[in-house]
């Protein structure tokens, strides 16, 4: 479904990813793990095109130079060149980092936003579906979004994003600063998310036991560079890592 | 597959790193590389002056020095302390009028009501802007701009202070050279005053209020006692400036709180890059002799100097001092990667 191949981001002179090679097939969930600074929302920014954005602004505005090198293939087109709105338009949906939902908006109407590519029989399909997955939104429908509480807000970002029809779901550090029943909630709703509405996700995350039951293949950054990779099973099997990510010895 | 690809490195030069410390001054050279831009500049000012042709560019010179003194107060207070201020108009009319009336009406000379004038103007704007502090977003800029709408009415309405007609009769300088040099000197003295300033603790307190207000008073202090302080240093410019356009006017009128003095010193500070300090004297030395060059096409020119702003802020929104400072600090090259 999406290849990238050589990815290499730079700050200025930084690198922050560096070669990174990433797959993810079709109906699968693909975990990145990686400690603060090891370049998880530099990968979304850049397989979600956002990167670009930013690299424009910083251009105007004297900023720093980001440079971009590398192929992301999705479904066998190369899509390096598109903008992010164009990506959206492909399927490619970032549910980012800090959940950045409509602050001032009511939850109605983040998901409406949401479905702005979607056509109205599809908007009011999901919204039902996306009240079914998160019971709690449905009577937070009138309420702000800047006043809903943590857990909720990031299910209101998770359904916004699924309100844009996606086909490859990029969820960045979905569980950030939850408390570990809401965590488990979240996950076990990204298994049913991907379960029914057959579409692939890639998850980033911080500390990966939370979320390794329901990936099927992970790769873990480090300092940019993707050090390790391999399947559920493989990972565990790995002493470092086991320690590093999983917090078992 | 990488290695064909080539990306542009921009990195230090080695005398800027040389130098970023004081004391690794070695020679000569690095001695001139931390100078010569500074040296450049204060002895361009202080000659300027001397070189312009005639009396009539002389006086433009000593205006581009009046809306200098507005623009470093402008970028002062946008980039260091977070208020967006349209006051320009406001400190120019308050520090005008004060020091108009105390010349005219008490006979004092502009040795004397020019510092006055900066102090007790910078007092009332203050005083008058405090209200809006606390405030966080538009509401500073809204307040800063009608302030001067304000005062020109309630002048023009009640004919006091001269109404329509204005104070006549104010005192001149001495000699032209005194305002021409007085107006040079204090820029300079400001432009290298705040750039001391803004590195100081007070300088770090102002940064951080406008980075995140609430986190400076999460730390103890009182965010509307430093903007009060950074609004009564840059209105005690604006106010320096206004009393010395009046002593060269020799004339104090409502003209004195036209927009032109809020809007060009943020022209000033998007042409010349804003943060710098610097930079907005730069587009001041650009903006306002342009401005009389294209006097003769009537008020075509604002069509002109629209463009010229358009043209900036799409194509070079960092401005000419960022874009001089990193092509004097840094260099390119293609590595391959």
């Amino acid at each position: 479904m999406l290849e990238a191949n050589g990815l290499m981001v730079f700050y200025e002179n930084m690198l922050a990813l560096n070669n990174v090679h990433l797959r993810c097939k079709k109906e699968e969930i693909v975990g990145v793990f990686g400690a603060n600074s090891a370049g998880k929302s530099t990968l979304m920014y850049t397989l979600s095109g956002i990167m670009d954005d930013i690299r424009k602004k910083e251009a105007m505005a004297g900023g720093e130079r980001i440079t971009v090198l590398g192929e992301i293939k999705y479904l066998g087109r190369e899509i390096g060149a598109l903008k992010p709105s164009k990506r959206a338009r492909e399927g490619i949906i970032l549910c980012p980092e800090r959940r950045r939902i409509f602050r001032e908006s009511s939850v109605m109407e983040n998901l409406r936003i949401g479905g702005y590519l979607s056509t109205a029989a599809q908007a009011s399909e999901t919204i039902d579906y996306v009240f079914s997955l998160f019971p709690a939104l449905k009577n937070l429908r009138k309420r702000i979004g800047g006043f809903l509480s943590g857990g909720e807000q990031q299910m209101l970002a998770i359904g916004r994003a699924l309100m844009a029809q996606p086909k490859l779901l990029l969820l960045d550090e979905p569980l950030l600063g939850l408390s570990p029943l809401m965590q488990a909630t979240l996950v076990r709703s990204t298994r049913v998310i991907r379960d029914q509405r057959k579409i692939s996700l890639i998850v980033t995350e911080q500390y990966a036991r939370p979320v390794l039951p329901i990936v099927d293949y992970a790769f873990i950054l480090e300092n940019g560079t993707a050090v390790l990779e391999g399947n559920r099973e493989e990972l565990m099997g790995n002493p470092d890592v086991r320690a590093a990510y999983f917090g078992v010895n | 597959m990488s290695s064909t690809h080539r990306r542009k490195e921009r990195i230090d030069r080695g005398i800027k790193v040389r130098t970023d410390g004081l004391y690794a001054l070695m020679s000569w050279r690095e001695l001139s590389y931390l100078t010569v831009p500074r040296l450049v500049l204060i002895l361009g000012i202080l000659a300027l002056p001397i070189v312009m042709p005639g009396m009539y560019w002389q006086k433009v010179i000593t205006i581009v020095c009046i809306y200098a003194m507005l623009a470093i107060g402008f970028d002062f207070l946008a980039h260091y302390v977070g208020l967006v201020s349209l006051g320009g108009a406001f400190f120019i009319g308050t520090g005008g009028y004060i020091a108009a009336i105390l010349n005219s009406s008490y006979g004092l000379p502009p040795l004397l009501t020019i510092p006055i004038a900066t102090i007790l103007g910078a007092a009332i704007c203050t005083l008058l802007l405090l209200p809006c502090l606390p405030l966080r977003g538009v509401y500073f800029a809204i307040v800063t701009l009608m302030y001067p709408l304000v005062l020109a009415r309630i002048i023009e309405a009640l004919d006091v202070l001269g109404g329509t007609d204005g104070i006549m009769g104010v005192d001149s300088f001495a000699s032209s050279w005194v305002e021409q040099y007085l107006a040079v000197t204090m820029v300079l003295i400001f432009l290298f005053g705040l750039r001391r300033l803004v590195n100081t603790d007070i300088g770090l307190v102002f940064r951080a209020v406008k980075d995140n207000d609430q986190a400076v008073r999460a730390s103890g202090m009182n965010i509307s006692y430093y903007k009060a302080v950074a609004v009564f240093i840059a209105s005690a410019m604006g106010c320096l400036a206004g009393a010395c356009l009046v002593h060269i006017y020799m004339w104090a009128g409502i003209s004195l709180f036209a927009l032109d003095f809020s809007i060009i010193p943020i022209a000033a500070t998007v042409i010349g890059g804003g943060g710098t300090i610097v930079g907005p004297v730069l587009g001041c030395l650009i903006l306002v002799p342009i401005s009389e060059l294209l006097r003769e096409f009537g008020t075509l020119r604002i069509v002109f100097y629209s463009l010229i702003l358009v043209g900036f802020i799409v194509f070079r929104s960092e401005g000419i001092m960022v874009f001089g400072e990193r092509k004097y600090h840094q260099f390119q090259r293609w590595v391959r990667v």
